[in-house]
Parts: C-alpha cells; structure tokens; sequence
C-alpha cells in the first residue's frame, strides 16, 4: 500500500464555473446583459430593478431572476411593474446563487424579446461574491445607510463589482455617511469600477445610471472569463 | 454560510480525481483558502466530518492553508497586508492599492492510497 500524492491544483468552483460559461453563452447569444446584482439585504435591490425598468421604458426591455431564500413578493413586484418576464429561484436557506439555478430560470424567460435580465442575488455581502452565473456585469449596490465603511468589511463584494451603485444618497447626512472614506476605500481595492450616487426615493442620480447601463448592452460582447478565481482577481499596478 | 456549497464542490472533485487515480482512500486534502472568501476554517471542518463518513475521503486529512490580502503603500514603496478593519499602511497610515485580493479557493492535492 502506497501513498501518493495526486497535484490537482484546481478551483473548488470550477464545476459552477463551466456553468456559468455556458449561461453567459446562452445570454450572449440572445444579445442579453445579464446583470449579477448583489447587495445586503434592504439595500434596494428590488427598487433599483424597478427604478431602472422605469428609466429605461420604450428603450429596453427587461427580465428579472429573483433570487430569495423563500418567498415571490418581489417577482410580483417586478411584474406589476412591467417587467417582461420574472423568475422566482428559491434557494430553500442557501446564502446565495449558483450557476446551476440559472441554467433553470433561463428557459423560463423569453431571452430573444429581452435586452437586459437582472438577477437579484440572495441578500448578504459575503456570499453571492465567488458563484459565477454567467453574468455580463457584477452589480455592488450599497445603501448610504448601512454605513461608509462596507468596504473595510466586505472588500471581495467591491473587488468583484464591474460598477457600483450607491442608494439612499438622500439619507447621507443624516445617516453621517462619510463619503472620502467610502470612495478613498473602494478606490483602493478597485480604482475604475464607475460608482453612481442615486436615490430610488427621490429619483436623484438614476437617469445616469440608466444611460450608463444602456450603454453597456452595447459593449457587452467582450471577453470575459469564467474562472472566478481570475474573474475576482484584480491585479491593480 | 457558504462552506457547505464549497464543501460539496470540493468532495465533488475530490471524488473524481480519486475514481480516476484508482485510489481506494483518500488520507489528506490540501486546500488554499484566501483569506477573503469568507470562509472559515472551523466551519469548512465541520461540514467536512459531516459529509465525508461514506465517501473514499472517509478519515482524511483536511489541511487548509491560507492567503491574506496585500497592498503596496507608494509613499513607503513597501507590500503589506493591513490589519483588520482597515486598509492602512502600518508604516506611514496613508491607504494603499490592493496588490492581491486573496480570493484563491483551490484545491492544491489529494493524498491517496492506491
């Protein structure tokens, strides 16, 4: 009986990687962005999804896959607000995504008559950050009121973020949000992501943000890569 | 929260490599574990014993080896790695530019017994 050591040397997530490959394949070839919105729970995921849908009428059309632990309060949200098509995932207690549960909602929405699906991730700042799901862009959206220092905390979920968006900027002074210390922290781990301020309350900072997104279901077919371990990685010079 | 997920891709894997080694147990596995996946070791081995007792990775070793984020502070012209809650040089104070995000969930090798 002999020992032998076998070098692997593999991502644990390679499996829900060739996934998400396939997914962003399936997104690319209906001409879709598909939008990875990740945020902490009450953060405004929900009513961002429907202040841009808002924003965009007449200009995109838009589909929706709601990621929850249990529960379709927000797909009937999104639908009442005139999403294309909505697809609630229950994950039955599991803290965010994965691959596999967008390969089954795809087949729900109809992709060839959608420009842009949003798929609200699970509400946590830890999690959703390392499954792939085949996605074009990664969202980080952070309320004002969960504090300026989120980054500290929960760097991977700002690394990881193609663009950031900042809700409740209405709350900022009275929540004492110190803005040079949120963008000085964020700028750090990730200096290009752009960063949009807006309030789905008050409206302020969302037509930006709509342009922006816009914009980018133009420029999504660019490469990208599905190894997450590279997909999170931003080596910064 | 997430280790479960992880755990179950990794004796995913762990069990492939093994079917196709021949192996007829598995002693260790070796791990690298990025500092910043969120991911804690206690919790990692716990699912581990819970899920490995009727699989070829019944009693192996799990070793986990970890990796921490670093900066590099222009104005000291030096890498570091910052201490909790906060990204600050601990020479000058000033913040940094992350240098490497200490993301890395690999599985490094597996220990048989052919």
């Amino acid at each position: 009986m002999s020992i032998q050591i076998i070098q692997v040397t593999q991502n644990l997530l390679a499996n829900n990687d060739e996934v998400a490959r396939l997914n962003r394949l399936q997104f690319l070839d209906a001409c879709v962005l598909a939008v990875n919105l990740m945020a902490s729970p009450g953060a405004g995921k929900t009513s961002l999804i429907i202040k841009t849908m808002e924003a965009v009428r007449g200009r995109a059309a838009i589909g929706v896959i709601e990621g929850d632990i249990a529960g379709s309060i927000d797909t009937e949200k999104v639908l009442a607000a005139g999403a294309l098509g909505a697809v609630q995932i229950n994950t039955g207690g599991s803290c965010h995504l994965e691959a596999h549960m967008i390969r089954q909602a795809l087949d729900k929405l109809d992709l060839k008559r959608t420009d842009i699906v949003f798929i609200e991730n699970v509400g946590n700042l830890v999690c959703p950050t390392h499954w792939a799901l085949g996605e074009g862009i990664k969202l980080t959206l952070l309320s004002a009121a969960e504090g300026h220092d989120k980054a500290i905390k929960y760097p991977q979920i700002f690394i990881a973020a193609d663009v950031i968006v900042l809700n409740k900027i209405d709350l900022i002074e009275l929540v004492d949000f110190d803005r040079a210390y949120f963008y000085e922290s964020v700028r750090a781990i990730n200096p290009h992501a752009p960063i949009f301020e807006v309030s789905c309350r008050t409206g302020v900072g969302l037509d930006e943000w709509a342009d922006w997104l816009l914009g980018q279901t133009r420029d999504d077919r660019r490469q990208s890569t599905y190894d997450s371990s590279q997909a999170h990685r931003r080596m910064v010079n | 929260m997430h280790e479960m997920s992880m755990m179950a891709y990794l004796l995913e894997t762990v069990e492939e490599t093994a079917r196709a080694m021949g192996a007829s147990r598995v002693t260790a596995i070796n791990l690298v574990v990025g500092a910043r996946t969120g991911a804690i070791d206690d919790s990692l081995l716990f699912y581990f014993d819970m899920m490995t007792p009727d699989t070829v990775a019944a009693g192996a070793k799990l070793n986990i080896r970890r990796t921490y984020m670093t900066f590099h502070c222009e104005g000291c012209d030096e890498e570091y790695t910052p201490e909790v809650g906060g990204f600050d040089c601990p020479r000058c104070g000033k913040v940094g530019r992350l240098t490497y995000d200490a993301s890395e969930l690999q599985l490094e090798s597996i220990e048989i017994e052919e």
